[in-house]
């Protein structure tokens, strides 16, 4: 039906079947099939089935999911991507469902949603989750897991202790409780309160913050709804561009105003952190600070703190390396670490489920693959090795951790290296 | 109603084109492009040739769709969005602006911060207009050479900014001033209104080629108008200070 890989998602009316929107596939799908994938699904309701998924021959996936018996959701894809399993496949098009759903409610609010008045009206109002919405169906995300992972993509700043006095006196000042620092558009600090928002919410307010951070603007007074917290009541983001590349927002109430806020408090409380700030702009995509080291035969890693719901992760490529003689990109590298994720935690981790979706959707997710209940046992490591790379990963109660090898390291030593970087990160973040 | 300020009677005009202002607008560029500044920076000029920075408040007023993110974009140098959507809540775009003052060859800094709120979100949420008017130096008034009724709604406009406050400097821009073949106001009544009214009119659209003489006037017509607004409030205050000078860290 589609380009191998790509994935295109369509909106309709539940009721009715007109068409909201299209996204993603630089093809757009003809209207007759979007009119027979809305008939089918309406054909089972009628029959008191309900069709959630189904695949072509050619391996495309296409998942269906109406929300609030008001607006249907549904994903294409076109399969054949680059070996991800199907199981693995079609939880992630759920995923993505949920995800798109939850930004439409993030801008637009639910009661706008789920009480259609003015249809042409709301096809309008919608373009303006389009930037959202396609930062989910990016295929490239280039060092931005969030959305897969559904932890918050995070940056280790060498010196962390100034940085979040400065947000908590920051967010105390703007009278909000939930306050959050970015730069390179992962979290560096944030409020305890901040944590305890959803974690898709985060993820969330994450891909928001990093939207409004490429548009240049140098602050933003933007209403959100959170789609778990707060769906129908609208607060305050407060979003400021500190320098290009590090951003501060909090989420707040009716005051104070935007004005107020970056003329009395933004100047006055970041100003005398502007080395900092610099210092954290510097670790760059890295991640990590300077003082980890990290092996020169790695050549990308991911870890998730399972408790805090955070991750890192990093590519590392030396073009000049003379390990390094194959031609791995960074943008490949990036593709790998990601399917190597996907692989791991579709065949033998499990991936934390958030708290999120309904416990129908829980069960439907854990299709964990029928390979997982083949065991009688949890497995907690596991290893890959392929043309490209090698790959390590294991779980333990806190961390789950992914690390991408040059092909030149032995196999035998890839637990050694994994679990070593493991310990060296940790010693030296305390992540 | 403040006098019209005659183009070029405070500051010199289209001053980018002179090779004195060069090391000026080299602060403001970055590898051919216009330099994106946060909010804790700002152009910093040598010691010995340091400049005072004038900060000031510009507020986007328009229909919506008329091209209001759009022409904020452009002025500040930034990517014009390629399509169109509604702006979701208040967004904020800082341009620093250096100008030559005529009387004494005094070289300042404007900084015009450029409010812009989709007219959906203000009609949705309250606090967002009192937020957008809060301290507001200058009002820009746009309206779309393609949308005749965003024609008409800005004499409307303009009253409701008068009624507010007196003290306010007030640029019409007409967007979408490329696409000709759907224009849908004639250049006679925008003279009409500028005669009317006693503002400048100014229009824009199309393709950006030549960076700065693409939004010099503009900016420069709002930095006179506020410079002469800053002036006669001053006099009238029986002072020659400034009231916003920011000094340079």
């Amino acid at each position: 039906m589609l380009q191998d890989g790509s994935t295109q998602l369509l909106c309709l009316t539940a009721s009715s079947g007109v068409p909201l929107f299209t996204r993603g596939a630089s093809k757009q799908l003809p209207f007759s099939v979007i009119g027979s994938l809305n008939g089918v699904h309406m054909f089972g309701g009628g029959q008191g089935a309900l069709l959630s998924s189904c695949e072509t021959e050619g391996g495309g996936k296409v998942v269906w999911k109406v929300f609030h018996d008001s607006v249907m959701l549904i994903a294409v894809s076109g399969g054949g991507s680059s070996g991800a399993c199907s199981g693995a496949e079609m939880s992630r098009l759920q995923r993505l469902l949920e995800n798109v759903w939850s930004c439409m409610v993030l801008v637009l609010g639910q009661d706008e949603l789920v009480n259609l008045r003015n249809i042409e009206r709301l096809k309008r109002d919608l373009r303006s989750c389009f930037c959202l919405i396609d930062q989910l169906l990016e295929e490239k995300h280039q060092g931005v897991l969030g959305n897969l992972t559904h932890c918050a993509d995070s940056l280790v700043p060498p010196n962390p202790t100034p940085l979040q006095e400065a947000l908590d006196g920051f967010a105390q000042a703007a009278d909000s409780e939930f306050g959050c620092l970015f730069v390179h558009g992962r979290i560096v600090v944030a409020t305890e309160k901040w944590w305890r928002l959803a974690p898709q919410e985060v993820v969330l307010l994450c891909a928001l913050v990093r939207t409004l951070s490429a548009s240049g603007s140098a602050s933003c007074d933007y209403p959100v709804f959170l789609p778990q917290g707060s769906p129908t009541v609208a607060h305050r983001l407060l979003h400021f561009q500190l320098l290009p590349g590090a951003d501060v927002c909090v989420l707040c109430g009716p005051t104070p105003s935007l004005q107020k806020a970056e003329t009395e408090l933004v100047g006055r409380l970041w100003s005398p952190l502007i080395e900092t700030l610099r210092s954290c702009l510097a670790v760059g995509e890295r991640c990590l600070p300077g003082s980890v080291p990290l092996r020169p035969d790695v050549l990308a890693l991911l870890l998730i703190n399972r408790e805090t719901r955070r991750s890192v992760s990093c590519v590392q490529i030396s073009s000049h390396h003379p390990l390094s003689d194959s031609s791995l990109s960074k943008s490949r590298c990036w593709e790998l670490l990601e399917l190597f994720y996907i692989f791991s935690i579709s065949r033998y981790f499990t991936q934390d489920e958030t708290l999120c979706g309904s416990p129908e959707e829980s069960t439907q997710s854990s299709h964990t693959e029928d390979f997982l209940h083949g065991f009688s046992h949890q497995p907690q490591q596991c290893y890959l090795v392929t043309e490209d790379c090698k790959c390590y990963g294991f779980q333990t109660q806190q961390h789950q951790f992914f690390l991408l090898m040059l092909p030149s390291v032995p196999t035998f030593a890839l637990r050694t290296v994994a679990t070593q970087t493991l310990t060296d990160i940790i010693s030296a973040t305390a992540f | 109603m403040m006098a019209r300020v005659t183009p070029g009677a405070f500051i010199v005009p289209d001053w980018h084109r002179c090779k004195d202002s060069k090391e000026y607008f080299n602060k403001i560029i970055q590898k051919k492009n216009r330099k994106n500044f946060g909010l804790l920076e700002s152009p910093v000029m040598p010691p010995h040739a340091a400049v005072d920075t004038l900060d000031y408040k510009v507020f986007i007023s328009g229909k919506s769709g008329v091209g209001k993110t759009a022409l904020a974009a452009r002025l500040a140098g930034l990517n014009i969005p390629s399509v169109h959507h509604e702006t979701t809540g208040i967004q904020t775009t800082v341009v620093y602006w250096p100008v030559k003052l005529r009387e004494n060859g005094r070289v300042l800094f404007f900084r015009l911060q450029l409010w812009d709120c989709g007219e959906n979100a203000l009609r949705r949420f309250d606090h967002l207009l009192p937020s957008c008017k809060e301290q507001v130096d200058a009002v820009l008034f746009l309206f779309s050479f393609t949308d005749r009724t965003s024609f008409q709604d800005l004499s409307n406009q303009m009253t409701k900014w008068t009624e507010s406050t007196d003290c306010l400097v007030k640029v019409v821009v007409g967007t979408k001033f490329d696409l000709f073949m759907h224009c849908d106001v004639a250049e006679r009544d925008v003279r009409k209104f500028q005669e009317t009214w006693r503002l400048p009119v100014f229009h824009s659209g199309g393709e950006v080629s030549d960076r700065l003489g693409d939004v010099a006037p503009i900016l420069n017509c709002l930095a006179e108008n506020l410079w002469h607004q800053d002036c006669v409030r001053a006099g009238a205050a029986g002072r020659q200070q400034q009231h916003k000078t920011r000094t340079l860290p």
